[in-house]
């Protein structure tokens, strides 16, 4: 029998169900490039409809034990599995207390069942310009573990991304877990605007920590460029002070240095105006804590 | 093709598919369960909305191959036969059902949402059902009879608690 949609079809492929990262990467070493690997699905079956992507084998690793869990050590930071869904993590209470501009980017993705579906990894891999958890990674200083054939290598999530849906990863290697650095003393968030659906046009992650009188700040904006914008400038308008009036200094500084692109979505002096909407409302969110 | 077989709102059901079978399919054509309903096929809309292994998801970004050996709940399975449920007398007591295409999918969040929190907010309703559209634009009427049927649950609940004491 031969049902299905005659209108949305996905193409032909073997599906898999590995058990072990082994054998993920054998089924990856057989088939290189023919092969892709599945977290939740929601992007890559929708890149299939599209007929973006063909790959004849797909390997779902949500029956994978050890890229479950999402553990914190003291002293060392979390390291999140990449079959962990964005739903699991908004759940978890220490992201929100330590972490929180990543609780509030993953808070803020699509639906409660697309939450529940995808995964945090799935997310950074799609390395889609307004996809909404690489800024808030980079500014925890986050590093990517890949897994392949080679054994085992860590990338910084700000190389990872090397360019729209191109991230630094071989045929035959996954992603077996993000990780980010413990920090004490910090202070965060996220605020991302929207237009007509939950796609960013532009969206910022802001850290700021204090060790006695010194103050590092980390500012990456997200969906105003093919990958994730870091601003120097406006980190150093944060170290020096944060008052009330700083606000202002670093929306006008963001708008100045930030480079936006143009496309569909909006043009770049739009997105500029956008870059000093986020910074404004997320470092009055920030400095008021 | 691929063996499968999964309980079907308390019904054990198989079939062979091919792996790019999306579960939408699977059950609105290998199954017949018309409730789940097609439509945007991207994750957008949400009518295609189904428990699967107890979590709701949209079933057109799900395999078949992966719901092989669980568990599928639609709104079949948490229907009551010819009597309505206290969620879809409040659908249709307050008029929040229009042309009906979307409302499977809203009553079995809906009703997700009540068993887990049978008292939620209004922002909790809304993040709820936030995956969900409606075309007609019931959303008003959506809302007051969801605050209507939690009343229901709510009173449920407190019954089983009493005579629990
Ligand atoms: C209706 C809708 C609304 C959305 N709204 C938002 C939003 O507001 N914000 C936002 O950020 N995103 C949004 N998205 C995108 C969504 O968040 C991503 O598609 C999702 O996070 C991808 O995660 P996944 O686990 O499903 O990845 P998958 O679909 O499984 O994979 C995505 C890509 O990553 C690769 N991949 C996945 N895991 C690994 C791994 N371990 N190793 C190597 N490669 C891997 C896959 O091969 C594929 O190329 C939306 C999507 C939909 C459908």
């Amino acid at each position: 029998m031969s049902f299905g949609s005659p209108y949305v079809t996905l193409p032909d492929f073997t599906y898999h169900r590995p058990t072990t990262i082994e054998e993920v990467l054998k089924i990856l070493k057989e088939h290189g490039d023919e092969a892709k690997v599945m977290g939740g699905g929601v992007g890559l079956l929708a890149f299939m409809k599209e007929r973006l992507m063909s790959p004849s084998h797909v390997i779902d690793i949500k029956g994978v034990k050890e890229l479950g869990g999402a553990d914190y050590v003291p002293g060392r930071g979390l390291r999140i599995g990449a079959s962990v869904t964005i739903a699991e993590l908004c759940q978890n209470d220490l992201i929100q207390d330590k972490f929180t501009v990543l609780h509030e980017a993953l808070s803020r993705v699509a639906d409660q069942m697309i939450r529940g579906r995808a995964t945090l990894v799935g997310n950074l891999c799609e390395a889609i310009p307004w996809v909404d958890s690489p800024p808030a990674l980079i500014s925890l200083d986050a590093t990517v573990e890949v897994v392949g054939p080679g054994g085992r290598r860590k990338v910084p999530v700000a190389s990872f991304i090397k360019g729209p849906v191109d991230i630094d990863l071989g045929p035959e290697e996954m992603v077996a877990s993000v990780e980010v650095p413990d920090v004490s003393g910090m202070r965060s968030t996220f605020e991302k605007f929207t237009s007509g659906s939950e796609f960013s046009l532009a969206s910022i992650a802001v850290t700021l920590q204090s060790q006695g009188r010194k103050r590092t700040a980390r500012v990456v904006y997200g969906a105003v460029n093919s990958t994730p914008v870091r601003c120097q400038e406006v980190e150093q308008v944060l170290e020096q002070e944060t008052s009330r009036a700083s606000i202002r200094r670093a929306a006008d500084t963001a708008a100045d240095k930030v480079e936006c692109m143009s496309d569909v979505l909006a043009s770049s002096d739009y997105r500029k105006h956008l870059v000093k909407v986020v910074t404004t409302k997320a470092l009055g969110r920030l400095l008021q804590k | 093709m691929r063996d499968l077989a999964l309980m079907v709102n308390g019904q054990s059901r198989s079939l062979r598919a091919k792996d790019n079978l999306l579960l939408l399919d699977l059950l609105r054509d290998g199954l017949e369960v018309r409730s789940v309903k097609a439509a945007c096929w991207r994750g957008e809309c949400g009518l295609c909305t189904v428990l699967l292994n107890g979590s709701l998801v949209k079933s057109c970004l799900v395999l078949a191959a992966e719901a092989n050996g669980g568990e599928v709940t639609t709104v079949e399975g948490i229907s009551e036969g010819e009597k309505l449920t206290p969620i879809q007398e409040a659908f249709v007591e307050h008029g929040a059902t229009q042309c009906g295409f979307c409302t499977p999918a809203w009553v079995l969040t809906t009703h997700e949402l009540l068993k887990a929190n049978p008292n939620p907010s209004e922002k909790e309703v809304e993040e709820a059902v936030g995956g969900l559209l409606c075309r007609c634009g019931t959303y008003n009427e959506i809302r007051e009879a969801v605050a209507d049927a939690s009343k229901a649950y709510a009173k449920a609940r407190k019954s089983i608690v009493q005579r629990a004491r």
